[in-house]
Order: C-alpha cells, then sequence, then structure tokens
C-alpha cells in the first residue's frame, strides 16, 4: 500500500522528537503518593503514539483495520519521582529500525523543574491485522521512519540505552 | 535500620520459584489492538511484586504505619504472547539477587487456563525511609526472611530471559 487512506502529516524531524506532552493524572498515583510504575508505561505508550503518528501507523492504521503495531519488549528506569499534576515533557529517540522493527528510547522529563523522570527503551514491530503476525512496514510508513532515523543518527547514543539490569552494577 | 516491626509477620513461603500470586486480566487493561496493554503487563507484574513483598513482611502495613516503602528502579519485560480480557494470570517469581537494600526478582507470567508463558519481568526493587524518601537497609526481621528465601532460590538455574540487553540483532 502507498498511501493510506487518512491523512499523513509532516515528520517532525527535529533531533530527538520533541513534540509529546502529559500531565501525570490523578488515577496514575499509587499509596506511596506517587505515579506507578505501570503508569510510567502508560505515559510512555501515549508518546509512542505520538511517534507512530509522525510516520501514520497510529490510531487510524488500526481502525482502518490495515495493522497494528505490538511491542516485543520494554525496559524502564525509574530516575526520580513525579507527583500528580506534574507536566511531562517526552522525548524520543530512534536507536535502530529494519524491514519490519523499530527500536527506540523515550525520555521523560519533569516539564517546568526539566529533571530527567524515567526512560523507556522499546522494540516495536509492525503487524498485519488480518494474520496479527509479523509484517514490513507499509511503503509511507518505512519512507518516514527513514527520514526520523536519519535525522536521529547523529545524535548520542542515551547511557539508559542497552541497559543490562542487575544489583552489581551500581 | 528498623530492628522489628510492629505487626505479625505472614507465614514465609520459600518454595523455588514463588507461585504466590495470580490475577485476571481487567476490562480496562485492553487497548485498541484488542489485548491486555503493554503498560499493564507492568501493572500486573507489580502486583506479582508486591505479593513477594508481602510474603517477607513489607505488606501494605509497612507503607500504612510510616515504616518505608518500597520503590522499583529499574524494570525490563519481555511480550511473549497476547493476553484477552478475562484471562487468568499465575505467577512464578525466582530472587536472582540480593543485598543491603535491593532485591533483583525475575516474574514469569502464564496464561493460568492455557499454560503458555505470556512475559517476563525482571525488576530491581529498593527498600525506601517513609521519612526521608531515600534508600534503607531491610528491616532486620525482613533481612532474615529475604536470606530465608535466597537460600531456597539461589541454586535455581538463571532464566534463559533474564539479562537481556535490547536491540535488533537479537531476533525474537
Amino acid at each position: 500500500m502507498k498511501i493510506p487512506p487518512y491523512p499523513l502529516i509532516d515528520p517532525s524531524l527535529d533531533a530527538p522528537l520533541d513534540v509529546h506532552r502529559a500531565t501525570v493524572l490523578p488515577e496514575w498515583i499509587d499509596w506511596n503518593g506517587h505515579m506507578n510504575v505501570g503508569f510510567y508505561v502508560v505515559a510512555f505508550d501515549k508518546a509512542t503514539d505520538t511517534l507512530c503518528q509522525q510516520f501514520g501507523c497510529s490510531w487510524e492504521y488500526t481502525r482502518e483495520k490495515i495493522g497494528m503495531t505490538f511491542v516485543l519488549e520494554a525496559h524502564v528506569t525509574y530516575d526520580r519521582e513525579v507527583k500528580e499534576g506534574d507536566p511531562l515533557r517526552i522525548t524520543t529517540q530512534i536507536l535502530d529500525h529494519d524491514a519490519k522493527r523499530l527500536h527506540y528510547i523515550h525520555m521523560m522529563y519533569h516539564g517546568t523543574e526539566g529533571y530527567l523522570a524515567a526512560t523507556n527503551e522499546l522494540m516495536l514491530m509492525n503487524i498485519d491485522y488480518g494474520t496479527r503476525r509479523s509484517a514490513p512496514w507499509p511503503e509511507w510508513a518505512m519512507e518516514r521512519i527513514d527520514k526520523l532515523a536519519a535525522a536521529h543518527a547523529s545524535l548520542p547514543r542515551p547511557s539508559q540505552a542497552s541497559r543490562l539490569i542487575g544489583i552489581k552494577k551500581k | 535500620m528498623l530492628v522489628t516491626l510492629p505487626y505479625e509477620m505472614p507465614e514465609l513461603v520459600t518454595r523455588a520459584p514463588l507461585d504466590l500470586h495470580t490475577s485476571t486480566v481487567l476490562p480496562e487493561w485492553v487497548d485498541w489492538n484488542g489485548h491486555m496493554n503493554l503498560a499493564f503487563y507492568v501493572t500486573a507484574f507489580d502486583q506479582a511484586s508486591g505479593a513477594f513483598m508481602r510474603n517477607i513482611g513489607l505488606g501494605r502495613r509497612y507503607v500504612d504505619g510510616k515504616h518505608g516503602m518500597t520503590f522499583v528502579l529499574e524494570t525490563h519485560v519481555t511480550y511473549d504472547r497476547e493476553m484477552k480480557g478475562g484471562a487468568p494470570m499465575r505467577f512464578a517469581t525466582q530472587l536472582l539477587a540480593r543485598d543491603a537494600k535491593r532485591v533483583h526478582l525475575f516474574h514469569e507470567m502464564y496464561h493460568a487456563g492455557d499454560g503458555y508463558l505470556a512475559a517476563t519481568n525482571e525488576s530491581i526493587i529498593m527498600n525506601i525511609d517513609y521519612n526521608t524518601r531515600r534508600s534503607a537497609p531491610w528491616p532486620v526481621q525482613v533481612a532474615e526472611r529475604l536470606e530465608a528465601v535466597w537460600e531456597a532460590h539461589k541454586d535455581l538455574p538463571k532464566p534463559a530471559k533474564a539479562g537481556r540487553v535490547m536491540g535488533l540483532a537479537k531476533k525474537t
């Protein structure tokens, strides 16, 4: 498929992608009085939607029954607490990609204080709607992913990417 | 370091791996792809970590009594197979390492009916002082219980999905 049956946006080629903004919702807070571990990933997943919009594979892609994107693997570092109502700024850097997968990392910052709150490294795979199995990115997406990746190619690799989890490495 | 906690400790379970937690995929955990959203796997695993913590004496009373808390520092998930709304889950938990204030846990999530492996999760969790919100050694009773679990788990083989570094070369 060359063009999807819905409008595409011009991808933002700022490096890293710096489009996504959010606010910590009351229902994301746990009994420790801060955003719960699971809801960091909810917030990051919405930033993934923003990323997928850049190359035309977000909600409309599934609504039109063309395809879906599934996460294969995720790694989160929880760097600092955020509280209810805190503004969030999430930037995204593409690390690698191939014909059906995208490897990237989100960095979550407190929107006004500027500190790094968390990072989320993800491996995303394109899925055919009918078979629910992996499939190559559609042409329009591949073209835009290539452009985004080229724009991000010269960024330094964040130290939180490709981390090995363990107790010794502190 | 807290020497005693002013509540009764539950009976300690040291099975290897631990099988303390079961759960069900809630309707609100399902996303537009018609399966459990990735974030709620983390929530489900966090509840399995909660079961581990209750076992060593750090349940809700630990927080409500303002003694301390436990914070997750880092987590790694492999998504192995889809789970639909209402699916029953069972968890197997292995203690991979521990020190004076941290544990390194490995959970496997299975579909409790069909038996398949749905996901794995590796987490580092740290004990936190309630007042300073900074790291602190495990309370003495808790450290003793943790040691008993460690004795039971230390000779288990390391799970194949533990210690993964993400990258495109490693095809899943």
